[in-house]
């Protein structure tokens, strides 16, 4: 159960502050604040608690979404979902996430927090029924820019005459590492407004799990799926088809976890040689190789346009490199004066960290067959197919 | 025109502007001011004084004008109640409004208002509502309802509002459902006994139909609700889990943990041959797993409840030893708890992968986690057998990187090492001292201490790397100077010749020069023990040390049952009970789970037990320590308490224990004019010469201690007794032997002790939070006892043990205090004779030998029931007058005859008959009729209760005839079951 819902800026101001069960005062707010400003970085800061209230906060856009409750079989997870939730409403909202809009649409704000959490429990969270019920307009923080759709009041006027669905669908690996991935396909449909049905189709071979194992070809297989609530699963099973009615807004539509054999080898490889040269100069020399298959023979090849830098404040160095066709290898050799270089401190060297977009390629090789809107749309409607690779964490030990 | 220029106006005089707006024509203006007013409050100015202004905006046909309003309204009308009154007749309108948005609002802000006035406007709008049309109106009433007891609770109640909520569980729209069961939960947590959330199978099963349909956040509550039930049996626990099992994988994590408590509570249940529950463990693994792939705060919450899903059920994330593999980006809190489930799933089959990893971490940047990781590899040595030698080869290139806080981690480590395995890998002490200029803190530099005392023998400048220490004796800390006085006296012990100077050194630093009470004991303690009987002090302090256990870090096997019951919750995140960090009732209620509550139900709630000042016994119950130490320093050994069992055998006892210490001791008191507190110590069996943090609280056994320090619990040794029962008046081991030899001179003509069951399982670990009592009763020299074996199975040391009896049909009381004076640590048990009295107050029982007992020790009180045999009420004067006898049988009217079979029976007559006398069951009489024995008997009950019995005995025949005559026959049949269990003992 949700007491007390407040937003502060990272300067601490109350930007909004919610009450629902006179169980405490709004003197905890600053009292929260003394708390998760005093947090040193090895403390916890997910759950901190005062005398008998307890404090459950993320941090978003330099924002404090923060919600208490005194109950003890409260459930951290819950709020914390909650308040993912709620920051990403009033983006959907106000279309974006910052101390200025937040203020300047606080009317709309407690109109939200009034309709979703009534008494402490979460009634609802989904823009949907949501809109039923919000009366007060969004102000736009910028003015609206057709170049700018992510970041478009969900009800702004303009926008809803927009037939434009654009929707891609990006996979995005949340870690790769140590051949441990988890994958996330998310469908982005920004604007839809008479839309009632959308049926997506997966690959056939689609499988989860070891041992469902589909058809001849090469199959898709993961580990562990799971849904967003809106996705109807009946033709799943058979056609590998997923039925879903979007609610306006951003939606994780599926996210999938693949985990030990990975259908494909990691898309980067890294050669790393860590030395000391004769002058106590620590010399690190990095062969980097893309094993992706060459899809285009890229004319960059001879003049990558790369830059490195060292960021003393992070021991770091980093390097950029902007563009690296598949089958294509780069090496780079760094020198580093390091006052005091012992043979110990070369372990201390590493690990490497990739980040990196990867377009049109999924590594599980998952792919959209298709994308049906039904009932038919008049007029042209566009649709959008984008298969994005990020990393999160790529990480390679040295 | 933004609203941001709102937050802007900080001119003088604005609430007089505010004020001309609001009560402007125009509307468009009036919502303006409504939102600079709102505007102000949020940030904190005070505007309660345009409440009359607001509220007269109240009346619009625009709903968000009104919200707005309303917003303001229930934030002052708190703190002016008399003006909120002048909004009820809007509220009450508003809840007939056509439109459902505007029913729903004004319910909803209506509830929110917390004035006691206009409660009782509210309550037929809301009656409306909760049968209205509209299900977003009846599942806001739902929660209204919540507020209004919250608010006044006899109201909720007069009005029925109750039973109305309970309907609405069968309500036909899910949010409803979800809202109704919300309420009603939280309304029950008031009302503990009130039974209002009646979860029988039929509302289970509405629950379940509901979970498939409402919204995420509604499952949730369900699933919260579902928790809180205890099915019947396995297959309605099976049941219940294939329809959770689907929720598994929703997309909201908060969903996910809901139904995995579930599923861990009601698998308790499953029985563990059953295909489902294999299919059940592998099913929870994918979703434990995913939960790791979501922000930093919400993996630290996941990871904190798959801690203690990982303790009780290991084998559902066994094979997923990766998935906490430390990410190189992650926030260290996370870091740290995923260290933490890395070596809680170490085993032989991962542990090369694991130490892999924890090579790489100790060489990251972070200080606190390379520390960790350090000891966690130290973890896996004592864990895993088999990876031992590679553990400590890992440890040892460590110390070869030289940086200074892994090597000092790296020397704790393999100290603990060296006492899992002792005689292994002594071969790396020579790369172990050669570190030795390089520690400075102190747990380090004990450790280091410690294993150049234990391994002097094969170092060969033990001496001068103690001496180098000694030093600056001063300078360390408490720690290092306990272990350098061990340490040089065990040197001493191993190479006498060379080091008599050194232990003299060490020995005055620590009993002349310092003013810690601690070091100069123990320096005392070594000092007699050296002069008297150096052969003695050897055995003590060189005696082998037990190993150290395996598994460390665990929680509590109790206390982790009621953590399951909490996953999700604040409590599985701060690992505390709800009541460790919740004040005041709501809220606080043990759960557990379903399998350990099963049977004896009475047993568990307070309400049975009579003990109600049980909690608050008084601190006297245990004789202070100081009066103890007296009496043990004087050899003065009367027992503390009057009622006690006779002291001969036990003083006997001691006094053979005093002597093997010879004078020691005493003279030693003699010389100091102030005796050192020495026994105190044995309430702090905590060996201060070992770090207590690495790697496992359980280093601290009292009889490693014994022979490890030398210090006041090897007194506990050399006594020859086991430390804990020291101090009490009769060691226990002693008592059950030595008793019935004094038995049997103390009663001329009985030839056999009197009969006692054997022990039974009173008070299962379960139930006690760790505490074990198992006992019987006996009648020992006239005195009845109730014998008891204490255990502790908890990982925390156990103290203060206080007894109370509910009011009995024999009036049985304690006649003194219960004898636990010393601590009972972990897996330690401890023996225990409560000697008892008949004088106490009596109640009549069911069954009539039936005794509750509460029990109090420091953690908690428990209550326990138990059965005596009649038997040991039986007093020796027992023996009636033939005369009387048969004037009695005859007066007694037949009525009161019972009779009784005893079946299989192989004695004789005779010997029927010395064996019932040895339990004061007299044979008055014996008459032989055509080959038929009869027996008369009498016996008397402490109450003055006479029972005359006929034992008819036929030669060949095992099956015995009693019949039994007494005034009272409601003891017949406690009296039978007694002969039954006499004659078969």
């Amino acid at each position: 159960m949700i007491s007390q819902v407040f937003i502060l800026s990272s300067k601490g101001d109350h930007l909004i502050y919610k009450d629902y069960r006179g169980e405490a005062g709004s003197d905890v707010i600053n009292i929260f604040y003394e708390k998760v400003t005093a947090l040193t970085g090895d403390q916890p800061p997910v759950v901190m608690s005062h005398k008998d209230l307890h404090f459950i906060h993320v941090r978003q856009e330099g924002l404090y979404w923060v919600a208490t409750t005194t109950a003890a079989d409260s459930s951290p997870f819950t709020i914390i979902e909650f308040l993912n939730r709620l920051t990403a409403l009033v983006k959907d909202y106000c279309g974006s996430l910052s101390e200025k809009s937040v203020q300047m649409n606080f009317a709309l704000i407690y109109e939200l927090l009034d309709e979703i959490v009534d008494y402490g429990y979460i009634q609802t969270t989904s823009s949907d029924v949501l809109k039923n019920f919000i009366q007060t307009e969004a102000v736009s923080a910028r003015p609206f820019s057709l170049f700018d759709l992510s970041n478009v009041g969900l009800f702004g006027a303009e926008t809803q005459q927009s037939k434009v669905a654009p929707s891609s669908a990006a996979t995005r690996p949340i870690q790769s590492s140590r051949e441990v991935n988890v994958w996330d396909l998310r469908s982005c449909l920004t604007v839809c407004p008479s839309l009632t049905e959308m049926r997506i189709g997966l690959n056939e071979e689609f499988s989860i799990g070891k041992s469902q194992l589909r058809g001849y070809g090469a199959a898709v297989r993961v580990d562990e799926c799971s849904f967003h609530q809106a996705v109807r699963l009946d033709e799943f099973d058979s056609h590998r088809i997923l039925r879903l009615c979007p609610s306006q807004g951003e939606q994780t539509v599926m996210q999938y976890q693949l985990s030990d054999d990975l259908p494909s080898a990691p898309p980067f490889r890294l050669f790393p040689t860590i030395e000391r040269d004769t002058g106590g100069r620590l010399l690190m020399y990095l062969k980097l190789r893309c094993d992706l298959p060459p899809k285009s023979l890229s004319q960059e090849l001879s003049s990558p346009d790369q830059s490195a830098e060292l960021k003393l404040q992070s021991r770091a160095v980093h390097w950029m490199i902007p563009r690296f066709p598949g089958g294509t290898q780069l090496s780079a050799l760094f020198k580093l004066e390091v006052p005091g270089l012992s043979s110990a401190s070369m372990l201390e060297v590493g690990p490497v960290g990739l980040s990196f977009e990867l377009p049109k390629l999924t590594v599980t090789g998952l792919q959209i067959r298709f994308l049906r809107l039904s009932p038919i749309q008049p007029g042209p409607s566009q649709r959008w197919v984008r298969y994005v690779t990020h990393s999160d964490s790529y990480t390679i030990r040295i | 025109m933004t609203d941001s220029k709102y937050f802007t106006t900080t001119k003088k005089g604005e609430i007089f502007e505010l004020k001309a707006e609001l009560n402007s024509d125009k509307k468009e203006k009036k919502k303006e001011a409504v939102k600079k007013v709102i505007a102000s409050m949020t940030v904190g100015k005070d505007v309660s004084a345009l409440f009359p202004d607001v509220v007269n905006c109240m009346q619009t046909d625009n709903l968000e004008l009104k919200k707005l309003v309303y917003l303001y309204l229930m934030n002052y009308a708190k703190s002016q109640p008399d003006m909120a009154i002048m909004a009820v007749n809007t509220f009450v309108k508003d809840c007939e409004d056509p439109n459902p948005l505007i029913r729903a609002l004004a319910v909803r802000t209506m509830g929110c208002i917390r004035v006691d006035k206009i409660t009782e406007y509210l309550c037929e709008p809301l009656r409306k509502c909760l049968k209205d049309e509209d299900p977003y109106v009846r599942k806001t009433a739902a929660v209204c309802v919540a507020k209004l007891h919250d608010i006044n609770a006899q109201l909720v109640e007069d009005q029925g509002f109750l039973d109305t909520l309970k309907d609405l569980i069968s309500d036909s729209n899910p949010m409803v459902v979800a809202n109704a069961v919300a309420a009603l939960s939280e309304i029950a947590e008031s009302h503990p006994n009130s039974n209002l959330l009646d979860l029988n199978p039929q509302t289970i099963n509405k629950l379940l139909t509901a979970l498939n349909e409402c919204t995420e956040w509604g499952q949730i509550f369900i699933l919260d609700c579902l928790a809180n039930y205890t099915p019947r049996d396995d297959r309605e626990s099976q049941s219940i889990c294939e329809r959770v099992t689907p929720r598994l994988s929703h997309a909201n994590s908060a969903v996910v943990l809901s139904a995995v408590k579930v599923l861990m509570k009601f698998m308790e249940m499953l029985p563990k041959d059953l295909d489902y529950y294999g299919t059940l463990l592998k099913k929870l693994a994918p979703p434990l797993v995913t939960l790791l792939s979501a922000e930093p705060e919400l993996q630290y919450v996941a990871l904190r409840n798959i801690n203690l899903i990982v303790q009780r059920r290991p084998e559902i994330l066994k094979h997923e030893m990766k998935v906490f593999f430390v990410k190189y980006n992650d926030p260290i809190y996370v870091k740290l708890e995923k260290l933490d489930i890395m070596i809680r799933l170490a085993s032989q089959a991962n542990i090369a992968q694991v130490l892999a990893e924890l090579k790489e971490y100790a060489t990251e940047v972070d200080v606190d986690f390379v520390r960790k990781a350090v000891r966690a590899i130290g973890r896996c040595a004592i864990k895993v057998e088999q990876s031992a030698e590679r553990c400590v080869s890992t440890l040892l290139d460590l110390i070869q990187t030289k940086v200074n806080y892994v090597v000092q981690e790296a020397i704790v480590v393999i100290k603990d090492i060296f006492r899992k395995y002792p005689n292994k890998y002594e071969s790396v002490i020579a790369t172990l001292c050669e570190n030795l200029d390089s520690l400075d803190e102190p747990e380090a530099r004990a450790a280091m201490i410690w294993i150049v005392g234990e391994y002097a023998e094969r170092i060969d400048n033990a001496d001068e790397l103690l001496e180098s220490f000694l030093e600056g004796f001063h300078d360390e800390s408490t720690q290092v100077q306990l272990q350098l006085l061990t340490a040089i006296v065990k040197l001493f012990l191993k190479k006498p010749t060379e080091t008599q100077e050194l232990v003299q050194q060490v020995l005055s630093l620590a009993t002349q020069d310092s003013d810690n009470p601690d070091l100069r004991d123990r320096g005392y303690i070594y000092w007699r023990l050296l002069s008297t009987d150096p052969v003695a002090a050897k055995e003590v302090v060189l005696a082998e040390k037990p190993l150290i256990s395996e598994e460390t870090d665990l929680i509590e096997p109790t206390l982790l049952e009621e953590l399951i019951c909490h996953i999700g919750t604040l409590a599985s995140v701060y690992h505390k009970p709800p009541s460790a960090f919740v004040e005041g009732s709501r809220g606080v209620q043990h759960k557990r789970l379903p399998g350990s509550a099963g049977s004896g139900e009475s047993a568990d709630s307070p309400d049975t037990g009579s003990a109600a000042g049980v909690s608050e016994a008084p601190p006297a119950v245990i004789p202070s320590q100081g009066d103890l130490l007296g009496d043990l320093l004087n050899l003065d050994l009367t027992p503390p308490t009057t009622s006690g069992p006779p002291p001969a055998p036990s003083s006997g006892m001691q006094m053979g224990a005093m002597d093997l210490l010879g004078g020691g001791l005493d003279s030693l008191m003699g010389d100091e004019s102030e005796p050192p507190p020495v026994p105190q110590r044995t309430d702090t069996p905590q060996s201060p010469q070992l770090s207590h943090q690495s790697p496992s609280p359980p280093d601290y056994s009292p009889t490693e201690l014994g022979g490890d320090l030398g210090g006041s619990p090897a007194m506990g040794a050399g006594f020859g007794a086991p430390p804990t029962a020291m101090p009490a008046s009769f060691p226990p081991p002693v008592s059950g032997g030595l008793d019935d030899l004094f038995d049997l001179g103390g009663s001329v003509g009985m030839p056999m002790g009197a009969y006692s069951p054997p022990k039974s399982i009173w008070l299962p670990a379960m139930k006690a939070k760790g505490l074990e009592i198992s006992g019987t009763f006996a009648r020992r020299a006239g005195v009845i006892q109730m014998e008891m074996t204490l255990t502790n199975k908890a990982m925390s040391i156990m103290t203060d043990f206080a007894i109370q009896f509910n009011r009995n049909s024999f009036g049985l009381a304690p006649a003194g205090p219960l004898q636990v004076l010393t601590p009972v640590g972990p897996n330690q048990s401890i023996e225990v004779a409560l000697p008892l009295s008949t004088v106490g107050p009596v109640m009549k029982m069911e069954p009539l030998t039936n005794l509750q007992v509460a029990v109090k020790n420091n953690i908690d009180v428990f209550y326990f029931s138990s059965q005596y045999p009649i038997s040991m009420l039986f007093v020796e004067d027992g023996k009636m007058e033939r005369q009387v006898f048969l004037a009695t049988w005859k007066d007694i009217p037949n009525d009161n005859e019972a009779q009784f079979q005893i079946k299989d029976c192989h004695l004789n007559s005779d010997a029927a008959s010395s064996k019932l006398q040895g339990s004061n069951v007299f044979t008055i009489a014996k008459r032989t009729v055509e080959g038929q024995d009869m027996l008369y008997q009498s016996m008397k009950l402490t109450n003055g209760i006479w029972v005359l019995a006929e034992l008819r005995v036929q030669a060949g025949n095992p099956n015995y005839t009693v019949s039994l005559k007494c005034r009272a026959p409601e003891v017949s049949q406690c009296v039978f079951q007694s002969y039954e269990a006499m004659l078969k003992n």
